[in-house]
């Protein structure tokens, strides 16, 4: 149900598995997916995010709850008072931070910020994937990411051939 | 008000994100900018290839790392006419023959580099080229006649607007008796704009060699009037010109001042990097509150202790990668790679005996037919 506190507007978001997580409604519209079904009032006072279950939700929430631009009690934005660049720097070091989860949590991240429109989310989720391969080898990256070799070895050659100052 | 909980409709995608293309897409976007990094990604799987030959992701590939484009080399003029050198260590390192242009015209030179574009002067008066080396797209451009290369000093830069990948401007600027004129071409109209003049005390002369910088929307170029440097500001939205004169006490270095260049400031705004001997002084145009804009005298580099030069080496300016914030210093030794915030540098192994170089930085995506399927031959692109 809605409810009101301090004078902000509140919204309920509902896991597959049965969970409630109550949040304001500016936390969830960081959510691009979610601010359009408000936007268009499809949704007033509680939303199913189907398929996401409770754990990867609360962990998306902790990171619009983080990422939300703040307003004080006045209504001025908090980085009127607060210098930009060291706000920028606190929320590096807690994305940071936010994002020390093992690969199948980053996976599940990945899908959810994609699935729900997070771009700041998705960034950071894709960005650190790409940041843990990019100085392995080809052979490093492929057994890190189980992805298989389907080259047969005359067809790498060809690939490595076409641009082989990139492979020195 | 509904009681009923609303759902989202869209179902979230089953697939884990190395196997949902779109997905995968979205992560292999994050690939550093460096040249090898999509030749690499390609030989890892049939898929990866197929998803990072795409033009749309090329597009957005480009787009995401336009604001860090990787400084590639530099081309420079020499007797053979343009030539390139990449400055990138393996396995980043394009090889020159990947941006060779043969003109068949001994006489036309390269009057900027930018956005993965060069413009070039041909020696027929006022025709002019611009020119994609990886492409090998040609643009011929004829310019009106304030702009003919033998009846005065001609300037000029190219450059895209911001995020237009298929578009370009040229500004020429010409110095005549007591005024500057300027004039923009846009590929989109394919017309030129009004002359736009103005004047100047004595005589202006541009400082040759020294191309034009970018810094937000203005191009802001030294040139000289009656002796006196000056800044002149082409402001590209407004389409104007004006004056900028430089920091007092620089004027008073007088010919004792080996070389000034214009940069970009920390913060992004216009600044000026002064070298005196051994010495470098970085001056920034502050905007004063008032409206009234001045100089304040930024941080001071004493090139010899940071470069390790002993005292009978002379140090000349031959660029600025405007992107990367790098002057190329050259010496007798070689030539210094600075970075003018971090002032992490690096040295170039061969000495080239080039005057002046005009930096290539870009993000490298060529665009490679799949198996040979689509028959084509490969084209990139720089953007």
């Amino acid at each position: 149900m809605a409810t009101r506190e301090a004078g902000k507007k509140m919204i309920m978001l509902k896991s597959p598995d049965g969970m409630e997580f109550e949040v304001e409604e500016a936390v969830a519209m960081e959510s691009q997916t979610i601010r359009k079904m408000i936007e268009d009032d499809c949704a007033d006072t509680a939303i199913l995010i189907p398929n996401i279950n409770s754990k990867i939700l609360s962990r998306v929430i902790e990171y619009c709850n983080k990422h939300v631009p703040t307003t004080g009690a006045t209504g001025a934005a908090a980085s009127d008072t607060v210098a930009p660049a060291a706000l920028a720097e606190d929320l590096k070091i807690w994305d940071a931070e936010f994002i020390k989860v093992n690969r199948a949590t980053r996976f599940d991240l990945i899908q959810a910020a994609s699935y729900l429109n997070i771009k700041g989310l998705l960034d950071l989720t894709s960005q650190t994937t790409i940041d843990t391969i990019s100085d392995n080898s080809l052979e490093e990256i492929r057994s890190f990411l189980s992805t298989k070799n389907d080259y047969l070895p005359e067809e790498e050659q060809t690939i490595r051939r076409e641009n082989q100052w990139a492979f020195q | 008000m509904s009681a009923m909980a609303a759902a989202l409709h869209r179902r979230p995608r089953s697939l884990p994100p190395l196997e949902d293309e779109d997905l995968l897409s979205e992560i292999l976007l994050r690939l550093p900018p460096q040249p090898s990094s999509l030749p690499r990604a390609s030989a890892v799987c049939k898929r990866w290839r197929r998803l990072v030959s795409d033009r749309g992701f090329l597009r957005r590939y480009r787009r995401h790392h336009r604001r860090s484009p990787p400084l590639l080399g530099f081309f420079r003029n020499d007797l053979r006419g343009i030539s390139y050198t990449p400055t990138m260590e393996a396995p980043d390192r394009i090889p020159a023959g990947r941006f060779s242009l043969h003109l068949y015209d001994s006489r036309a030179r390269i009057l900027s580099c930018r956005h993965g574009l060069l413009l070039v002067a041909r020696s027929s008066r006022t025709k002019f080229l611009v020119w994609n080396p990886v492409t090998r797209d040609q643009h011929r451009l004829v310019a009106p006649p304030a702009f003919d290369t033998y009846a005065a000093q001609v300037d000029g830069a190219v450059l895209r607007a911001a995020g237009d990948a298929h578009h370009f401007q040229v500004v020429l600027v010409s110095y005549q008796q007591k005024q500057v004129i300027a004039c923009i071409y846009s590929s989109e109209t394919g017309v030129w704009s009004d002359l736009m003049p103005t004047s100047v005390q004595r005589t202006a002369v541009g400082c040759q060699g020294m191309p034009a910088v970018l810094i937000g929307d203005s191009l802001y170029l030294l040139l000289s009037d009656g002796g006196i440097t000056v800044i002149l500001e082409v402001d590209l939205n407004r389409q104007s010109l004006a004056l900028i004169q430089v920091p007092l006490c620089m004027l008073a270095y007088g010919h004792y001042r080996d070389f000034v260049t214009v940069m970009r400031a920390e913060g992004g705004g216009l600044g000026l990097l002064c070298k005196k001997g051994f010495t470098a002084k970085l001056w920034k145009r502050n905007a004063g509150c008032d409206g009234v804009a001045s100089w304040v005298l930024g941080r001071t580099i004493r090139l010899d202790k940071l470069l390790s030069l002993n005292l009978e080496i002379k140090i000349q300016r031959i660029a600025y990668a405007e992107e990367n914030n790098v002057a190329f210093l050259r010496t007798v030794s070689g030539i210094f790679m600075v970075q003018l915030e971090s002032l992490q540098f690096s040295k170039l192994p061969e000495n080239n005996n080039c005057a002046i170089c005009y930096p290539l930085e870009s993000v490298y995506a060529a665009e490679t037919s799949i198996g040979g399927g689509h028959g084509g031959a490969d084209q990139d692109m720089l953007v």
